[in-house]
């Protein structure tokens, strides 16, 4: 689970499984697994290392710094 | 202006007045108690059809149908296409300033709720429930002017038998048979005039008018859609393109 900002400043949390790619065109658009596409806030980036942080700590390992 | 309608009703009613003219005395076709069974009668029946909001709601689609000013689905496509260069570009939010670059206000209405970070799912069904009920209404005015065009004849006929009543309760003159006969055709012709030359085609124009104004709504939803989901500017162009006819593709 991630948290992320959709285009119009809502914020929501979005579920890290069902993502299937994550584009920058240049906004952010996050293609699901149901094909359903997200535009949110954060860039490409940003998202990555949500998901890996939000795995890192659910995987109970420690945070990177 | 719509050229088309104007030469058509303009004809119609000249070539009949030319047929009239030509065959003898225009003046044996003017009866007016006939053209007050007739409007009259054709009136009535729409008002028992019809709430009379609706019946009043008619003359802007009928107006419609004179004064159409046509929305060139090519030169839309080429709008929409550079609007999805934009966001490519610059982002969604790049095409807030650009929005009122266009009249149509369907698009500008579609490119708001893109901007304004609807999900897409969302922004399909606002759209799709807009262009369905706006389906609705003018196939309204369609049926409406479709029932002027079957009660008028009707009407018609009516007026005719009335005549003819008369004209056999009189039946002991022989001569005045002929002159009764006549005046009884004349709701008829009334009644079929303004159904063949009135109703019927307007309300096929309309329904034409409606099927234009569709495909131009869907073009729309089509590339919104397509623009929100990241498509390449090309890839939005040729989505759009298959909409319309080959012929039709290229802009001036």
């Amino acid at each position: 689970m991630i948290h992320l900002t959709r285009l119009n400043g809502t914020p929501f949390v979005l579920n890290a499984e069902v993502i299937r790619e994550i584009e920058a065109t240049p906004d952010t658009i996050i293609t699901l697994t149901t094909g359903e596409k997200i535009v949110v806030g954060e860039s490409v980036d940003a998202v990555t290392s949500a998901v890996i942080d939000y795995k890192r700590t659910i995987m109970g390992g420690h945070r990177a710094p | 202006m719509d050229i088309a309608t104007i030469i058509g009703i303009i004809a119609g009613f000249g070539l009949i007045f030319m047929a009239i003219v030509l065959g003898g005395s225009p003046l044996i076709f003017v009866n007016v108690p006939s053209m007050i069974i007739v409007i009259g009668g054709t009136m009535a029946g729409m008002l028992i059809s019809f709430p009379l909001s609706d019946i009043i709601g008619v003359i802007g689609p009928v107006r419609n149908a004179f004064f159409h000013t046509d929305v060139d689905p090519a030169e839309l496509i080429k709008k929409i296409t550079e609007f999805a260069t934009i966001a490519r570009r610059e982002g969604i939010l790049a095409l807030e300033s650009h929005a009122g670059e266009t009249d149509n206000e369907f698009l500008s209405k579609s490119i708001q709720l893109a901007i304004d970070g609807t999900s897409p799912e969302l922004i399909k069904d606002i759209l799709t429930t807009e262009v369905a009920f706006m389906e609705d209404r003018h196939a309204l005015g369609q049926s409406i002017l479709n029932t002027g065009g079957s009660l008028s004849p009707a009407f018609g006929m009516i007026g005719t038998l009335i005549g003819l009543v008369q004209m056999l309760a009189t039946m002991d003159d022989p001569s005045t048979i002929g002159a009764g006969m006549a005046v009884a055709l004349l709701t008829t012709l009334y009644g079929a005039i303004l159904a063949n030359i009135a109703f019927i085609p307007v309300a096929a124009k309309l329904k034409v008018r409606t099927a234009s104004e569709l495909l131009i709504k869907e073009i729309v939803i089509e590339g919104i859609l397509s623009i929100q989901s990241g498509d390449n500017p090309r890839v939005v162009e040729q989505k759009l393109k298959a909409f319309i006819a080959p012929s039709l593709r290229e802009t001036g």
